[in-house]
């Protein structure tokens, strides 16, 4: 990592023995994918650990479990669109769902048109842009931060959120600093935030590959001001140019 | 490196599911699943529990074969590393603190006797065994609880009854000297 990259491999080991903080954790999954002397660091870690695996009876594992994963498995590439948005009247797996599909497809052009003729034409431009994933690697939100502490969100998929939780948007300005709350998403839909209040002293202007993500709290909030809940999506952030 | 029987297989089964061949994903499970659950449990502490993070585990094994790289580390310890994180995260979630509070104190012993018995079962021709052996108790003791049981530094300092940042830095100093032995 950026701040001490002498003591890679025993931040390496550390993670992969989970000793981490949980931040911690979440900023070295984020660094990896640019970070190779961190991702071989890692891979070499979890092979010196392995044989530590092997000592492990195996369970006896009914076909149950095999057939709960055989029905979660999405189509492998086609994923989202034809396995999120199954149509009322999707009764032949070919023509109609793709039909569907390409529909889909056209609509999301159309918005994202739109929507890049609005952002063109709006007098301030964001800093950074953040594209938002979840785990599998599909896309999830945008976050476009303006500095001082107004952003915007767009939610493009849909999130089913429980009625006691909220959506959070967080920063990690600095690994110093810790994960910062720029707002909550009221009601799964795209907002933008204004100068969040609580967080007061003023985060420094959004900086290249900043880890933006969204979490799932407690209603009105995390109640630690950390995120504490499940990560919905996450993403680094580009400078725009 | 000598990581189990035929690694190569894993490899080409994860290039096989990147191309969506779900016979491939289930040779993976058919081979793997058993351990799998085994390991998830020693962390998350319950059957069910460990059946549901080796589930959520080969869902994402499936959905990012593509992002393997055998250049970068056995196939096995890929996808063992899956696993071991959901683990962890559940953890993290808190999720095993309070399903588990009222069977704490009975099993508490039965975890502290599972990462002595891997210890004891470590391979004896294994490069890990002799360096592990190299450490002292303390220092091994706290890799092995960290690594088997998932423990985290808070947890492994009060079950040594060692401060936390002593705790934190011997573990460290053992992890360094771990790497060195096994350079």
């Amino acid at each position: 990592m950026s701040k001490d990259r002498t003591d890679i491999a025993g931040m390496a080991d550390e993670y992969v023995l989970g000793l981490l903080e949980a931040a911690e954790a979440r900023q070295v999954e984020a660094e990896l994918d640019r970070d190779p002397d961190l991702k071989a660091a890692i891979a070499a870690s979890r092979d010196r650990f392995l044989p530590l695996d092997d000592t492990a009876d195996p369970a006896v594992v009914g076909d149950d479990l095999w057939s709960r994963i055989d029905a979660a498995l999405p189509v492998q590439g086609a994923a989202s669109a034809a396995t999120r948005r199954p149509t009322a009247n999707d009764n032949s797996p070919g023509g109609q769902r793709w039909r569907a599909t390409a529909l889909a497809a056209l609509a999301a052009a159309v918005l994202l048109a739109v929507a890049l003729s609005f952002n063109l034409m709006r007098a301030v431009e964001p800093l950074v842009v953040a594209v938002l994933v979840n785990e599998a690697g599909e896309i999830q939100a945008t976050v476009e931060d303006f500095g001082n502490e107004r952003a915007a969100v767009r939610l493009l998929a849909d999130f089913t959120v429980p009625e006691d939780k909220t959506i959070e948007v967080w920063t990690l300005p600095s690994p110093e600093r810790g994960p910062v709350s720029l707002g909550l998403i009221e009601d799964a839909r795209s907002v933008r935030l204004e100068g969040h209040a609580a967080s007061g002293s003023g985060l420094p202007l959004p900086r290249d590959s900043q880890l933006y993500e969204l979490t799932l709290e407690p209603a009105g909030g995390s109640p630690t001001g950390r995120p504490t809940g499940v990560i919905l999506a996450k993403g680094l952030a580009r400078i725009t140019r | 490196m000598v990581t189990g029987s035929a690694p190569d297989d894993l490899t080409t089964a994860l290039a096989a599911c990147a191309q969506g061949d779900r016979t491939a994903l289930r040779s993976i499970f058919d081979r793997e699943a058993g351990r799998l659950v085994t390991i998830a449990e020693r962390i998350v502490r319950r059957r069910d529990l460990a059946e549901e993070v080796v589930q959520d585990s080969f869902i994402r094994i499936w959905t990012q074969a593509h992002q393997y790289r055998p250049d970068r580390g056995s196939a096995r310890g890929w996808i063992y590393a899956i696993v071991r994180n959901r683990a962890l995260n559940l953890l993290r979630d808190g999720r095993r603190e309070y399903t588990v509070e009222d069977v704490e104190g009975l099993r508490e012993r039965d975890q502290v006797d599972h990462v002595m018995a891997a210890w004891h079962r470590l391979d004896r021709t294994s490069r890990l065994h002799d360096c592990l052996g190299a450490l002292d108790d303390t220092k091994r003791r706290g890799i092995l609880m960290a690594y088997i049981g998932g423990y985290s530094h808070g947890e492994i300092a009060g079950r040594l009854r060692i401060p936390l940042g002593t705790t934190k830095s011997w573990i460290r100093r053992g992890l360094s000297a771990l790497r060195e032995c096994m350079a």
